[in-house]
């Protein structure tokens, strides 16, 4: 290892191999666990993404900022903007513009992060954190500002660009298919597999299907009735059963995330209109009916399709992450952070480095917005308020403020402990108002104990066990 | 004009509430230089304790009683608790470290009075005026806001300059070597300053909660407001606080009566980010906000 850290190509070589084992791990994990984790899953990288960067700007350039929460709705809102209106820009022969969505609404974070940086990076601590939770509190009164453009309170619902072909075939029969039999290996499926599969969705009641769609809609932000109706979902189905005739070109060669590239029609996007995202469907008349037998062949589970997009994009930000950390511009952040005079005097502008982070963790706020605006297939200010912007900070603190692994198990955190104290509720019976409050609760009180007893967070506490186990000294922060 | 005229009168009374909050952050900032951002949460949460005192007494100078001595309370439970354990560690942390206790304040009373927003009734009429053949934008509630807001300005200036506690904080909080080896007992200087900021935050809890009803974060917005008449007012300095609390309550009724109260934080942020720009340290104020 000693001779790989003097030449900074093998550590770029070692970060790519390291991403792409954990990428692929986490991908085979996402194809065999029951959908519902998947959706968990999707969530955990989501969040991780977004902490990625406040371990940058928190961690290591010692920034306390609440803006993340609003340049994640930066990131939410272009992609959802771009997504809406620019369907058919092709990107490498896919009909699919999410990419370009996803490239728009980093951009966006990075522009608007620019902005809020260059104003608050050259602030100390209190006003930095002052003037950003100004614009956490004000992202809702932005958003109300332009009702036409961004929906205002009711935020915008999207209908979520899916690659073409393995559209919405669909939140119901994919998930329906995990829970009917357990079994969650994702089958290309065979001529009788999928028509006896057919029959199931239609017979499909609908009590199901919500129980279904419960399990990864996120509480309040979502009602059911926002998502499908009985309309929609009956018409969805009838139509399938029309159109039951399947012929070999149909199944395609669908790939392991369940995705079948290679039907690539983009009658999908009105397949899935008519499954029930219909909440801001623009171009559900334009082929209608086309492609829904290609998106009910391919076994297409959303929670699937939305977590390893998820992990995608959260393992292109950590591979980032790991070479600005490990690599020279870390360096410079922590000089500055612990002392910006000494760090001036070596040739290091403070307020440069200062901004620059900004405009990193901005960067990757933007894009995991832009993953949770999927997620949700919604964005408005309800979800992207002061609560996550101060989720972030709480999930950075508790995994560890200046540690990307740190900022992978705050993400798993903010996800598993409200899971948690939903289950011991569950369990005992607790009143709603409890259970709500709980989470919020803990979080609030674990921070304050961290921040006194352990500052390292959960990996920094560790690091310096394995260092005392050592002999070495004490580590506390990084 | 008329409306002009309306739409400032208005202003006043929220005006002394978003005072009254920056006053605490004041406070607390001259006693222990650190922004406390759970003062806001505090002062939700004894409004809770005034409002469950108001509805079993019935009587709303109890509930205010009760809410300052709670307030008093609290800020000196949080100041033990955890300020002063973090505030010889990095600055960073006791930053998170109020806003750990903000989450954990909300939540919890969210767990003990419920999530939905509760009426807090006024002891005075709180609609507007008829006098000399015109309504006015200003209530008898108003009126009594105004005075209680200036008897604890007034009190808390002659206790800072005419009182020997005040002239010891003072001097805490200007050097406290110094003042330690003047025999100042700068700690406990510090628990007073804390414990004040507790009560005054109290008190603007309690009078702005008839007018905004009261819910676990319904005064998170009240917390950029005072944030910024604070730092606008030099952080520094209590005239500042109280000028600067006053004016934003006008600004933000004039911005409100002529477009939308959606863009009163709009307006705040751009006001905040105007100061920091322009003249960091404040008006009213000496050290400096930038680092480099």
């Amino acid at each position: 290892m000693k001779t790989l850290r003097s030449f900074p190509g093998n550590r770029i070589v070692w970060h790519a191999i390291i991403v792409g084992v954990v990428w692929l791990l986490l991908l085979l994990l996402n194809n065999n666990i029951d959908p519902l984790y998947s959706a968990y899953l999707a969530l955990v990288a989501m969040y991780a993404t977004a902490m990625f960067g406040m371990t940058i700007l928190v961690g290591l350039s010692g920034q306390v900022s609440l803006g993340n929460g609003a340049l994640m709705a930066v990131g939410g809102y272009v992609f959802a903007l771009t997504s809406m209106n620019w369907q058919t820009v092709p990107f490498f022969g896919w009909e699919w513009n999410a990419v370009w969505s996803m490239v728009f609404a980093g951009l966006g974070g990075v522009l608007i992060g620019g902005i809020i940086g260059g104003l608050a990076a050259r602030l100390k601590g209190p006003y930095l954190a002052g003037l950003t939770l100004g614009v956490a509190v004000g992202v809702p009164a932005i958003t109300n500002r332009f009702p036409e453009l961004l929906g205002g309170e009711n935020g915008l619902m999207l209908t979520v660009p899916y690659p073409a072909g393995g559209y919405a075939a669909m939140d119901a029969g994919g998930e329906i298919a995990g829970e009917a039999d357990g079994d969650v290996v994702v089958d290309p499926g065979t001529d009788e597999g999928a028509t006896g599969e057919d029959q199931q969705y239609a017979e499909l009641d609908l009590t199901e299907f919500d129980q279904g769609n419960d399990s990864f809609a996120e509480g309040d932000l979502l009602t059911e009735g926002d998502l499908l109706t009985e309309e929609n979902f009956d018409a969805g189905s009838d139509q399938f059963a029309e159109d039951d005739l399947l012929t070999e070109e149909d199944f395609g060669t669908g790939t392991d995330l369940g995705i079948d590239e290679t039907a690539a029609d983009p009658g999908g996007d009105a397949g899935g209109d008519a499954a029930g995202f219909d909440g801001a469907g623009q171009d559900e008349s334009e082929l209608a009916g086309g492609g829904l037998i290609d998106a009910f062949d391919s076994e297409f589970i959303i929670e699937r399709w939305q977590a390893s997009m998820a992990i995608a994009v959260a393992c292109i930000v950590a591979f980032a992450a790991l070479n600005l950390v490990r690599g020279r511009q870390g360096r410079v952040w922590k000089a500055v952070r612990d002392d910006p005079v000494a760090a001036a005097v070596v040739g290091i502008s403070p307020s440069g480095s200062k901004v620059s982070a900004f405009v990193v963790s901005s960067l990757f706020a933007a894009l995991a917005g832009a993953v949770f605006a999927q997620i949700l297939s919604f964005i408005g200010p309800g979800a992207f308020g002061l609560g996550l912007s101060l989720s972030l900070l709480v999930g950075i603190v508790l995994g560890g403020r200046a540690s990307l692994l740190g900022a992978i198990i705050g993400a798993l955190l903010l996800v598993w402990l409200p899971e948690l104290v939903d289950g011991l509720s569950g369990e005992r019976g607790w009143p709603e108002q409890i259970t709500n409050n709980a989470p919020n609760l803990l979080y609030g009180l674990l921070v304050v104990v961290v921040v006194l007893a352990a500052p390292g967070g959960i990996t920094g506490t560790f690091k310096s066990w394995i260092d005392k186990a050592k002999g070495r000294g004490r580590a506390t922060l990084s | 004009m008329t409306n002009f005229v309306d739409y400032l009168l208005g202003g006043f009374s929220n005006g002394a509430v978003i005072a009254l909050m920056a006053l605490a952050i004041v406070l607390v900032w001259r006693s222990t230089r650190m922004v406390n951002f759970a003062q806001v949460g505090q002062a939700m949460f004894t409004t809770y304790v005034a409002l469950t005192v108001q509805q079993s007494s019935g009587s709303w100078v109890l509930a205010l009683v009760v809410a300052m001595a709670a307030g008093l309370v609290l800020g000196i439970v949080v100041f033990f608790l955890v300020i002063r354990p973090v505030k010889n560690s990095d600055s960073t942390g006791a930053i998170i470290a109020t806003f750990g206790v903000l989450i954990a304040l909300q939540a919890g009373a969210g767990m003990i009075w419920g999530g939905d927003p509760q009426g807090f009734l006024t002891p005075v009429d709180n609609s507007g005026i008829e006098f000399a053949g015109r309504i006015w934008p200003i209530s008898l509630y108003d009126i009594l806001v105004l005075v209680v807001t200036a008897a604890l300005v007034i009190g808390l200036t002659l206790l800072f300059t005419k009182t020997n506690l005040g002239l010891s904080m003072r001097a805490a909080a200007f050097n406290p070597e110094v003042a330690r080896l003047s025999g100042v007992r700068v700690n406990r200087m510090l628990i007073t300053g804390w414990a004040i900021a507790g009560a005054t935050g109290a008190v603007g809890g309690v009078l702005i909660a008839p007018v905004s009803t009261i819910s676990p974060n319904s005064f998170d917005i009240l917390l950029v407001f005072a944030f910024t008449a604070a730092v606008i007012g030099g952080l520094d300095s209590l005239i500042g606080a109280v000028t600067f609390g006053i004016g934003t309550g006008l600004v933000i009724s004039l911005v409100s009566g002529y477009s939308d109260s959606g863009n009163a934080p709009i307006v705040a942020l751009v006001l905040l980010a105007l100061n920091l720009l322009l003249k960091p340290d404040g008006v009213f104020g000496h050290h400096g906000a930038r680092s480099v």
